[in-house]
């Protein structure tokens, strides 16, 4: 059992109330910088990595290279700018790629 | 297609043998892929609830926590949390699941959640801290459930293409070449005994 780092990357405003939380939060605004800061992390070891659903769009090749490891976890949290529903998409990549099949289809 | 060897006996023999392992490993693949299948869609469901329930928290507690802060001033804001008393960090344990390396997560807080004097900061502020206090721990739990999806689904796949691979391309390719093996010397045989027999014939006639 190892004890490890949390980090949140996103834009300001959604940051501050993760730092309020005790989470390592690392603001940026532009893709480069989130890419540069992403990579970071992983390799210095963060466990859990929260992203901003508008970053974590700009991100998704970064993003893709991760998820086949066992860490770090990348949970998506809504932001504030309009939704996208980036999370549940991606939840339905890998059950396609898995089944073959979308069988998350609204009824 | 058959395979590049030599018909003989030994090799015959050594392909039988490898055919025997193959059925064997392409059977206990197929296993690993149903129940890691079963697994998978056991948990699609309820991961998406709680991923669906959270985001709906998590955004009217960003609501009101950025409303708080308009009302504030950003640098009211800023000031009041820029020394947080909450530290947190996660405990990772692995578990294996059918050979796939899964991590749980075990959230270690210390410290209060409230860091700054009330006199300068809005009750509202206060309620989004806590309630989003409380929400920290689902998405721990989330983020769990979320990395297991996907690395189930990546494990699937690769199981997948070594059950297709077996199934569809080295078992016909050995139980082609066997074939061919087979008759190969049975071909032999025969062609040895009527040579035998039209010797035989010659010598009598002598």
């Amino acid at each position: 059992m190892t004890a490890a780092k949390i980090g949140a990357i996103g834009e300001n405003d959604v940051m501050l109330i993760f730092k309020a939380v005790g989470v390592e939060v690392f603001p940026t605004e532009s893709r480069e910088e989130g890419a540069a800061v992403l990579s970071k992390l992983v390799k210095e070891g963060y466990a859990v990595i929260f992203i901003t659903e508008s970053m974590a769009v700009s991100l998704d090749v970064e993003m893709k290279k991760y998820s086949s490891r066992m860490l770090p976890s990348i949970v998506v949290v809504p932001g504030l700018k309009e939704r996208n529903n980036y999370a549940l998409e991606r939840l339905r990549q890998s059950i396609i790629k898995a089944v073959g099949a979308d069988v998350m289809k609204e009824k | 297609m058959v395979l590049k060897v030599n018909a003989t006996r030994m090799e015959l023999q050594q392909l039988k043998k490898r055919l025997k392992i193959a059925v064997r490993g392409h059977k206990l693949l197929k296993d690993k892929q149903d129940e890691l299948m079963r697994q998978m869609l056991s948990q699609i469901n309820e991961v998406k609830e709680k991923r669906m329930e959270i985001e709906k928290n998590f955004q009217s507690i960003l609501q009101s926590f950025v409303l708080s802060q308009s009302e504030l001033g950003r640098a009211q804001m800023e000031e009041a949390l820029s020394l947080p008393s909450k530290r947190m960090a996660v405990n990772v344990e692995t578990k294996t699941v059918m050979s796939v390396k899964m991590p749980t997560f075990k959230s270690e807080v210390s410290g209060n959640i409230i860091s700054y004097g009330y006199m300068n900061t809005s009750g509202e502020m206060d309620v989004a801290l806590i309630r989003f206090d409380k929400l920290i721990e689902t998405l721990f739990t989330l983020a769990e459930m979320e990395k297991r999806i996907q690395l189930l689904a990546d494990e699937i796949d690769k199981t997948r293409r070594r059950v297709n691979a077996l199934e569809y391309k080295l078992i016909p390719s050995l139980e082609e070449t066997i074939k061919f093996i087979t008759m190969k010397l049975a071909e032999l045989e025969r062609s040895n005994l009527t040579r035998l027999m039209k010797i035989k014939d010659i010598v009598r006639e002598h």
